[in-house]
């Protein structure tokens, strides 16, 4: 059924037919004859959050904190659409603006922003592309390039990640291709296929049945058959060696029974949609546009809802379903109607990814302090009061640099760059020491004794420059104070941080030193390093 | 250099009001490392040999044949074992070793290979990041309360805690003679407490209000860190404490620091430390450079075993010699000088101290010392073996963050009988 019907029936047929609850939590019966929701603008799907949101908090006891301070809000919108704090302009404007509208202005502003795109594309390139020994040579900026400008554009995401999954030529023609070449055997590609964009961990079914959920060996080679037929011209090793360019392309089908880039210990079974029906494959036809049409058809029960999975995901700290990436029947999403609500408006605003964002980033839940009040301190699920997350790698260098300047030559440089002709650049050797784990939870904090030694003793991050010019621009403590607070906090200080830290340095030997020391105790304090 | 704050200091400090809320936090560190006393768990030092080094030409050596090598065999002080001659001084102590002439392990791709003898588990399978061994030891015996990390690596990044999280990371020192990056303040130490105690007053005053456990993980690694900074035990990283004549018997290399430096770690309590020598990949002139690397190795591994046996170290500390995979039995001619290329199906790891009975080689190879005729042992059966000398029971179930169930080792090892 790989045909187009028109997309309505053929929703509501699959959603009859499947005898799955894969994530949903809601009973398919009864579903048959419920018309496709009206379609809603992002300010009215901002409130249907919220419903929900607030009928769960009630339902659990819970009392939601109150509403975020505008610099609360600022900084962390800025980090979460696009990955760094506000500079102090627009801090001090935003927070003296007395438009009531000014927080959905912002966001509106923050989505079509520059670094939007491009913090989005860093992000999801570190999502697809594996960091393995195998990839040292390879390059992940025509993939990061590729996916910012989708972004940056407003691509609809299910025209994206076709094109994503149907990549051929080399990364220097279609940065899409990255995805192939770094993924360049069946296991690897269908691993990360359907943890993106199905929402499911089929790694496990590699080897053995899942111990807890209904997915099975032949399930996983079954999607795995699609990528059979998918090469790349060279291994990443010769390539270098003679200067040449990897190109993606599909071959010829395997001979049957033969493996091909099938990995040892594959079950070499028909191709078969996961959950799903089994398609009939041309061989002398790409095996990979089938799938991809499969993936990103709007009657697809996974691709809509793992992606409004991982847009909530993004922007708390965790997913309605969490792990964000793990949707299966045992794993239940914490707001079932509201995530059926999001995936159904997803669908019919045709797949806009800003659109999601604006929704959310409008809805009172996101905006909510991170202040616990009384009992619902112990929530981490009900979203009473906004999370405090840690910061990515990214977002902590570029924030820092924000406030320091870039670090000169003399950086310390990283271990072996892995993705770059030659030495590592600062920010790749900062990023590579700061990274502990892949896919780290942002709920947890991830740093060490090295990361901690770095930042507090590092001559890069002193942001002696920085001070300077604050000095020479102000000459009253009070008001240098202020720069530097809102430099790196994004707020004023309290009128206690301000008689306090004033003093103290009044205490020291003169201005620089004092404040000096406040500088260093602002990077290193948790406000500047965490994301609240 | 700026000095350390010592105790004495801080206490002074203290009295005079000017370190204020800051100290606290530390004070509790300090009284619980005084008053305990601990037994001594084992310790591990592992002399990583980056590349692969040759097993013809180093402890499983086939003079005389058509692609043996120039290299002649010396006795040892154990009569029927015979290595390398360029290992003058370690056959000396071939008592307190055994060499394991029978790893088979499978992966010939360095980063695969590499990962695997860390880990004990393939790279990517099933989705995970892998702990290696030096975090597991870290975790399963490294003492909770000790102010250094307890996972130390020296020269080379190496491999990480994986999804055992950042508490077992190792501290990685790049350079033996430079010490810890950044152990160092800024400033004079006066100054450096000042900020400190303005750093305490914020974190107080955000956790006041925000209670989150993130917040606090900050704070607390924020704590180690600075005590770290001043912790005499911090002082086992600076190498100009040691005599002159000592470094000398190491070699006056940056291997032979890269041992001092982990002999003085094991010292202080640190539980893994991992000194890695490069340039073992000698798919070209694979004789020359085995013969400079050897040259290395002796001295610097020879006096590590040498002081901590006048340490009475040796008897609690594993030290273990390897690389990723062995070296192609047959002789490449391709390039100006003669190589071997990567072998994994056939090599030798060694083995010295923690416990073990010296003396031994563990399994053999045929005549071209290219196939395992006798106990063979896998990747998991050395990781199983080093774990049971370690004390560490290699079957147990550790969790990753998403609750499911790792083994430390995974099934089907066996460890080697005779070690343990």
């Amino acid at each position: 059924m790989a045909t187009q019907l028109g997309g309505m029936v053929v929703a509501l047929g699959l959603l009859a037919s499947a005898p799955w609850t894969m994530g949903n939590g809601q009973a398919q019966s009864g579903k048959k004859d419920v018309p496709p929701a009206a379609k809603m603008d992002s300010a009215a799907l901002a409130k249907v959050i919220d419903q929900h949101i607030n009928a769960r908090l009630k339902e659990e006891g819970l009392k939601p904190s109150s509403n975020s301070d505008d610099g609360e809000f600022l900084r962390r919108v800025y980090l979460d659409l696009i990955g760094v704090i506000p500079p102090s302009e627009k801090v001090v404007a935003f927070l003296d603006s007395t438009d009531p509208n000014k927080r959905a202005k912002l966001i509106d502003e923050l989505l079509e922003h520059p670094r939007f795109g491009t913090y989005l594309g860093e992000m999801w390139a570190g999502m697809l592309l594996p960091r393995e020994s195998n990839n040292r040579r390879l390059d992940h900026r025509p993939m990061q390039a590729w996916l910012a400008d989708s972004f940056k554009n407003n691509k609809p995401l299910d025209k994206m990640v076709y094109d994503l999954l149907t990549a051929v030529g080399t990364q220097q023609a279609n940065g899409a291709a990255t995805y192939f070449i770094l993924n360049p055997t069946a296991d690897k590609i269908t691993d990360n296929v359907t943890q993106m964009f199905l929402g499911v961990r089929l790694q496990c079914a590699q080897c053995h049945n899942h111990p807890f959920v209904e997915i099975k060996q032949n399930d996983y080679w079954g999607m795995a058959a699609f990528f059979t037929k998918t090469r790349v011209s060279l291994n990443p090793k010769a390539a270098a060696k003679q200067g040449a360019q990897i190109s993606v392309f599909e071959g010829a089908a395997p001979p049957k029974g033969k493996r091909n880039n099938l990995p040892q210990g594959a079950k070499i079974v028909p191709a078969k949609f996961l959950q799903g029906e089994q398609p009939k494959l041309d061989p002398k036809e790409p095996y990979r546009p089938v799938l991809a049409k499969w993936i990103t058809s709007p009657s697809n029960p996974f691709f809509a809802k793992a992606m409004v999975n991982r847009a909530w995901y993004q922007l708390f700290g965790r997913g309605i379903v969490n792990p964000v990436d793990d949707m299966h029947e045992g794993n239940f999403p914490s707001h079932p109607e509201l995530l059926v609500q999001l995936t159904e408006q997803f669908k019919a605003n045709d797949f806009d990814l800003k659109y999601l964002y604006r929704a959310i980033c409008n809805s009172q839940a996101y905006q909510r302090t991170s202040r616990p009040v009384g009992d619902n301190k112990g929530d981490k699920e009900f979203y009473s009061h906004a999370a405090v997350r840690s910061l990515s790698p990214e977002q902590l260098y570029d924030s820092l640099t924000a406030v320091v300047g870039n670090p000169g030559k003399d950086m310390p440089k990283g271990p072996k760059n892995n993705f770059r002709k030659g030495p590592a650049s600062p920010r790749d050797a900062f990023l590579s020491f700061f990274r502990i784990d892949e896919g780290a939870n942002p709920l947890e904090y991830q740093s060490g004794i090295p990361q901690a030694l770095r930042l507090m003793n590092s001559p890069q991050l002193a942001g002696a420059a920085a001070l300077n010019r604050i000095l020479s621009e102000s000459k009253e403590p009070a008001q240098i104070l202020e720069k530097l607070y809102i430099a790196t906090l994004s707020r004023r200080p309290t009128t206690q941080e301000r008689q306090r830290l004033v003093d103290y340095v009044g205490r020291q030997a003169d201005l620089r030193t004092g404040f000096s020391d406040v500088l260093w105790a602002l990077l290193n304090s948790s406000e500047f390093g965490l994301n609240h | 250099m700026t000095p350390q704050l010592s105790r004495r200091d801080l206490f002074k400090l203290s009295a005079a009001g000017i370190l204020g809320t800051s100290v606290s936090g530390w004070f509790n560190v300090l009284a619980s490392r005084a008053a305990e006393t601990r037994a001594r768990h084992k310790s591990c030092i592992l002399l990583w040999m980056d590349g692969g080094p040759s097993h013809k030409d180093t402890f499983d050596l086939r003079p005389g044949t058509a692609q043996g090598g120039p290299f002649q065999e010396i006795q040892t002080s154990v009569p029927a074992i015979r290595i390398s001659e360029y290992f003058p001084r370690f056959a000396r102590q071939m008592q307190h070793a055994a060499i394991i002439r029978s790893m088979s392990t499978g992966e010939g791709a360095h980063g695969r290979a590499k990962y695997y003898l860390h880990t004990g588990y393939k790279e990517g399978v099933g989705g995970l990041n892998y702990p290696s061994i030096g975090s597991i030891a870290a975790m399963e015996i490294g003492n909770p309360s000790n102010p250094l990390p307890n996972y130390v690596s020296i020269g080379n990044r190496s491999y990480g805690s994986g999804f055992l999280g950042p508490r077992h990371q190792p501290l990685n020192v790049v350079s033996p003679a430079r010490g810890v990056e950044n152990l160092r303040p800024l400033v004079d130490s006066r100054q450096f407490q000042n900020r400190v105690g303005l750093l305490e007053e914020l974190e107080q005053s955000f956790h006041r209000t925000h209670e989150a456990g993130t917040s606090l993980a900050h704070r607390t690694t924020y704590q180690r860190a600075v005590t770290l900074m001043q912790d005499r035990g911090a002082r086992a990283f600076d190498l100009s404490n040691e005599p002159s004549a000592s470094r000398a018997a190491y070699g006056n290399t940056v291997f032979g620091d890269g041992c001092l430096l982990a002999r003085r770690l094991v010292e202080t309590g640190v539980t893994f430390v991992e000194v890695t020598l490069g340039g073992w990949d000698t798919h070209q002139n694979n004789f020359n450079r085995v013969r400079t690397l050897s040259g290395q190795v002796d001295p610097a591994m020879s006096a590590l075993i040498d002081d901590l046996r006048q340490r009475g170290l040796l008897d609690t500390t594993l030290v273990i010699w390897m690389g990723e995979f062995g070296r192609t039995p047959r002789i490449n001619n391709r390039g100006a000088q003669p190589g071997r290329d990567h072998y994994p199906r056939a090599w030798s790891s060694v083995l010295v101290g923690g416990g073990i009975r010296g003396g031994q080689v563990i399994g053999r190879t045929d005549a071209e010392a290219a196939t395992v005729t006798e106990r063979a042992v896998t990747t998991l059966d050395f990781m199983a073996t080093v774990c049971r000398i370690l004390g560490i029971d290699h079957n147990k179930l550790n969790q990753t963050p998403i609750g499911r169930p790792v083994r430390i080792v995974d099934r089907g090892a066996n460890p080697i009988v005779q070690l343990v």
